[in-house]
């Protein structure tokens, strides 16, 4: 054992190495459990296929499938987000470990590390979800990169968005609920900017989709910054 | 080094007070019991000083070298061990006290874990999800996340739950370390663990 008290150690963490502890043990624990993989996948591909076989590519005119197109692909993946991210604070609360977390970390390194878990399950639904429903639906993307762009960004401010919210929730009764009742308003302008940019890079006829691609960009970080400050309260009593 | 005021505490909930002006100080080598019925706060009063809980008056201080150290600070100077808590069931014991010593910024060293793993009786084990633990082995576990750091505050709410004699021992071991350098509280009704401390609280009165 080292000599001396460890606790004078202490000054030489920084959040970010604390919120990756955070971040690979939620990994460790869901890469075990599946928990949350499972509810958000099975969400998502569920209701892709269901919308591949009810609508598919040939149910919508052409000069509408840009917009329709946008609109199923963001409903999926927000209420995909919405089925599982909540699993990040709510399993510490069930599982009675919060305290034991509390005790250990500082809030804002347990809040960077529950977004990184969160934006890391996104990015493994996006991967999976975005290029399905492009096949399963013959969606013709006219500017992919500004549709990339517009997935990503919306990406990280939905899990910015869910983040804050499941932390707000974990300790309520009516969890579920709650997580959907009190997401889907904070989550609507950045669903809509997606939607928007989303058709403009399958319409393609200019790069102006680029304004909801900063608009989101803009949202995220708004998001997370506020989270951060904002998250100490939650956290506390 | 270090030292703990408390000043007239109180805890409300609704109407009714769960206990009222708590006062007492502690210092490096002494050891304090807190007793009392079932639901006399004593579970609360623990997890106050510890800072989880803010209290409805009253103060809680702890201070390094005659310096009051800020009261979200103050929770990684402490240990805690109670019954409520728990530790990452899908996660085995050494992945536990790893991730406990990176969150708390002590950097994570195998072969101290591995020391303390030992001491507390689960160096076999110490590959096992926490999951197959049994709840004595759990509760030795949780006594060694709470001694990762060495802290100067060791707050232990009944530390001897589901333990066996060779468990009880354990424990004894563990205050009569703290005893050498740091502060202990422990919250019970067992006689045993109450005799312990040097001075006795008694929330029931």
């Amino acid at each position: 054992m080292k000599g001396g008290r460890w606790i004078t150690e202490t000054g030489s963490s920084t959040y970010l190495s604390e919120a990756v502890a955070i971040w690979f043990r939620d990994l460790r624990g869901e890469f075990r459990t599946r928990y949350a993989v499972n509810a958000i996948l099975m969400f998502a591909v569920t209701t892709l296929i269901a919308v591949s076989f009810s609508i598919g590519s040939f149910r919508i005119g052409e000069g509408e499938q840009p917009f329709l197109y946008a609109v199923l692909l963001w409903i999926i993946l927000v209420f995909s987000a919405l089925s599982g991210l909540s699993r990040s604070f709510v399993k510490e609360e069930e599982a009675s470990t919060m305290d034991v977390l509390k005790l250990s970390a500082r809030p804002q390194a347990v809040f960077l590390g529950k977004l990184f878990f969160n934006l890391t399950l996104l990015a493994a639904l996006e991967l999976i979800i975005v290029p399905s429903f492009i096949l399963l639906m013959d969606y013709k993307i006219e500017l992919p990169g500004l549709f990339v762009a517009m997935v990503v960004s919306g990406g990280v401010g939905l899990g910015g968005g869910t983040t804050i919210v499941a932390a707000m929730i974990a300790q309520a009764s009516a969890r579920g609920a709650l997580f959907s009742v009190l997401s889907f308003p904070l989550l609507l302008p950045l669903m809509i900017t997606a939607i928007k940019g989303c058709e403009k890079a399958a319409v393609g006829t200019n790069n102006s989709g680029w304004p909801e691609v900063r608009i989101a960009v803009a949202y995220s970080v708004v998001m997370i910054v506020m989270s951060l400050f904002l998250f100490p309260l939650i956290w506390e009593e | 080094m270090y030292s703990l005021k408390v000043s007239n505490l109180c805890k409300q909930y609704t109407e009714t007070y769960l206990f009222q002006d708590i006062s007492f100080e502690l210092h490096p080598g002494e050891v304090m019991a807190i007793s009392g019925w079932n639901g006399s706060g004593k579970s609360t009063l623990l997890r106050v000083i510890a800072g989880l809980v803010r209290p409805t008056t009253g103060r809680v201080e702890m201070f390094f070298k005659g310096e009051s150290i800020a009261r979200e600070f103050r929770r990684r100077f402490v240990g805690m061990v109670a019954p409520a808590f728990s530790l990452y069931e899908e996660l085995t014991a050494l992945e536990n006290l790893e991730f406990f010593c990176k969150v708390r910024g002590i950097g994570y060293d195998r072969e101290s874990c591995l020391v303390i793993m030992e001491q507390i009786g689960l160096s076999e084990s110490a590959g096992t999800l926490c999951r197959n633990y049994s709840s004595g082995m759990k509760q030795r576990l949780k006594l060694a996340q709470a001694l990762l750091h060495k802290p100067p505050l060791l707050l232990l709410d009944e530390p001897g739950c589901n333990l066996d004699s060779k468990g009880m021992e354990v424990v004894e071991n563990i205050i009569a370390d703290q005893r050498r350098s740091g502060m202990s509280i422990i919250a019970s009704n067992e006689r045993r663990e109450v005799d312990y401390g040097d001075r006795v609280i008694n929330l029931s009165k």
